[in-house]
């Protein structure tokens, strides 16, 4: 009856018109960027993360989430219509769903993408409804231990999961976290690595950051190639998928919210890795295999179902015990920690209407989303042919007004720009920006946790390995982070690694 | 990448000289944390984190720079090889001109000039386009920020906007 009560009072809170709009805008530019290749919803969050100042922490927290699971309806129809992925997470929509465009079934294809999207999305919701309350009392007796180690299998899990070397991976994180540590030290309220600049001493602002790395960077790498799409030209009918195809998508769909939810809640993980893992499980389950790649449903059905189901399990970490298990929820914590809000174990308690709300109008915004996703499948589909000449440089000037309003300061702007051009070289050189982004975020509470653990212990580091209390949890995320350190030095297991390696941040 | 555009144990060898750059700010690192008073296990100082953060980057660069030097790899010339780079570097040049004259012209002085030169210098978009787009977004951008939204825009010495 608690939940049933809880729920109610999230609806309260979701219906409110402003919250409403809020979460239409939300899901509006999520399904935008989706459908826009070369802008993931990780660019979108970071540039209107200053937006959300102007509003109530529950409209602007709304408003990003919408963009985050907004952006997984959307990613399909690019994928489906174009063969370009909107979004990484809907790079294995292609494979199949294209196949079934060329064959002049695209309406089931969209359609069976935005109503399996849908039930993975309303599955994950209530999942996330029910395990998040327990799993935060649970999170309660967790000690600074357990969050240190917490945080280091979600980066580890992260690099490993990247696309390209591990080691360089790796690096960035380092980066990451030296980056997040330049300001003063909570502890001692020394000064560190701010070379005399006052706008540095409460730290590199992640608006800049996330903008440069994630906004400018895309278009100087996009600026540089002649991008051509070749939008599919035939008219779209049907969109309902018919009995056969509900019959063949059942199963996948089913199984593919199953898988993804769990995957969605593993930190490091996401939606990416969970479509990857959906389509591999159909492949290998399905009595023949060999339709996959030339047009199977299940290919499109399982997946889809997949990363949304990820996206609502992606919240448990978050909410629960405050830690972001992708860059996603990193710049959703950024969002939080703008409106003085922690979340955590005790948000539940202390903030239920946010929590509650929040879970409210994620239902709300399926239902939008499905909405927005079948009757109106023709305008995206014009949005398509959006130049990307007129696309960049408004991209460029609304990254520029997003930092400048975040902080008032040219200094951010400069911040963004230096961002921009180091994301750019990044990638040139095959670094990838999602591990910095997420230990950047992670830094300071990795620092805090790490030496919290080691004054509560006085030095004693096996604080961290043994089985007392809650301690195996600290333990076995030590042991598992350093499993998959090893994994990439074992040339058989190395290649297993680059076939589920995936581009977070895209 | 084929091996044309690869590079062993040579000066122009990309990943060498990332590898190299990575040993170089690992080392910085460490030198931060030495300096920022490292403590003791037991009451961890200011550099505690940042020493040893350091010495795991000094260990994955030069695991990138050994893998440089036995693998090879792509040349400098190679990631930049059919591409339409002075694009990118005029794009970077413009918006750092943007910056820097942002609170000396204002708002609206430096971003519509800006948005036209984006649109013309990219992939030229037709005059009758970009004018108005030029014009019609940095105003409506200024109009919802400092009207509707009351945010603070620099309107520089002309105090326009």
């Amino acid at each position: 009856m608690d939940v049933l009560a809880n729920v109610a009072q999230g609806f309260g809170v979701a219906l409110q018109p402003v919250n409403i709009i809020y979460c239409f805008i939300g899901v509006f530019i999520g399904t935008l960027v989706g459908v826009l290749p070369g802008i993931g919803p990780v660019s979108a969050m970071s540039l209107l993360l200053p937006v959300t100042l102007s509003g109530t922490p529950e409209s602007g927290i709304i408003m990003m989430a919408g963009i985050y699971y907004g952006s997984m309806y959307g990613g399909s129809t690019t994928s489906i219509l174009v063969n370009i992925p909107g979004e990484a997470a809907s790079v294995v929509t292609c494979i199949d769903g294209h196949q079934m465009a060329k064959q002049g079934r695209a309406g089931p294809a969209l359609g069976i993408s935005a109503l399996g999207s849908f039930a993975a999305g309303t599955f994950a919701l209530v999942a996330l409804m029910l395990i998040a309350p327990t799993l935060a009392a649970l999170a309660v007796r967790f000690g600074p231990a357990e969050y240190f180690s917490l945080m280091v299998l979600g980066l580890v899990v992260l690099t490993f999961l990247t696309q390209g070397s591990m080691a360089k991976a790796l690096f960035m994180a380092c980066i990451g976290v030296v980056l997040g540590l330049i300001g003063l030290d909570s502890i001692t309220a020394q000064p560190r690595l701010t070379f005399g600049r006052l706008e540095l001493i409460d730290g590199i602002g992640l608006v800049p950051v996330v903008m440069g790395l994630f906004g400018v960077a895309e278009v100087l790498s996009n600026i540089e190639q002649v991008i051509k799409r070749d939008v599919l030209t035939t008219k779209i009918t049907q969109l309902l998928p018919n009995k056969e195809d509900w019959k063949a998508s059942a199963g996948p769909i089913s199984r593919g919210t199953i898988l993804g939810f769990f995957l969605g809640i593993l930190p490091g993980g996401g939606a990416v890795v969970a479509s990857f893992a959906a389509y591999a499980l159909e492949k290998r389950i399905s009595k023949t295999p060999e339709r996959f790649g030339h047009g199977a449903i299940e290919g499109v059905a399982g997946p889809e179902a997949a990363n949304n189901a990820a996206a609502g399990g992606a919240f448990i970490p978050l909410m629960t015990l405050g830690i972001p298990p992708n860059v996603v929820m990193a710049l959703l914590l950024g969002a939080f920690v703008i409106h003085g809000l922690q979340p955590g174990p005790l948000m539940i308690t202390q903030n239920p209407q946010l929590f509650w709300g929040i879970i409210a109008s994620m239902y709300i915004g399926n239902v939008m989303l499905l909405i927005l996703n079948l009757p109106l499948i023709g305008m995206w589909v014009q949005l398509l042919k959006l130049p990307y000449n007129v696309l960049f440089p408004m991209i460029l000037l609304f990254t520029i007004i997003g930092v400048y309003c975040s902080s008032n300061n040219v200094f951010d702007v400069y911040v963004m720009i230096a961002f921009g051009v180091i994301g750019y070289v990044m990638r040139k050189f095959g670094y990838e920006p999602a591990p910095l982004v997420l230990a950047f975020v992670l830094g300071p509470m990795l620092e805090n946790n790490l030496r919290k653990a080691l004054i509560l212990s006085q030095g004693d580091l096996t604080t961290f390995i043994l089985p007392l209390n809650l301690r195996w949890i600290s333990a076995s995320c030590l042991v598992l982070a350093l499993l998959l350190l090893i994994v990439p030095l074992l040339p058989s297991l190395r290649k297993k690694r680059e076939l589920v390696a995936l581009d977070e941040g895209a | 990448m084929s091996d044309a555009g690869k590079a062993g144990l040579r000066l122009n060898n990309s990943e060498l000289w990332g590898g190299l750059v990575g040993l170089v700010l690992g080392a910085l690192v460490i030198w931060a944390g030495i300096k920022f008073n490292l403590g003791t296990v037991n009451d961890p100082g200011s550099g505690f984190v940042l020493f040893y953060v350091g010495i795991l980057m000094c260990l994955f660069a030069a695991s990138i720079t050994f893998a440089a030097m036995t693998e090879g790899g792509p040349t400098f010339g190679s990631l930049w090889k059919g591409t339409r780079w002075r694009k990118t570097l005029v794009v970077i040049a413009s918006l750092l001109v943007f910056a820097r004259a942002f609170d000396d012209l204002g708002f609206l002085l430096t971003t519509i000039p800006l948005l036209l030169f984006l649109l013309r210098a990219i992939d030229p978009v037709r005059w009758t386009v970009a004018i108005p787009l030029a014009v019609l977004a940095p105003l409506g951008s200024w109009w919802v920020l400092k009207r509707l939204l009351l945010i603070q825009l620099p309107s520089g010495i002309f105090n326009i906007g």
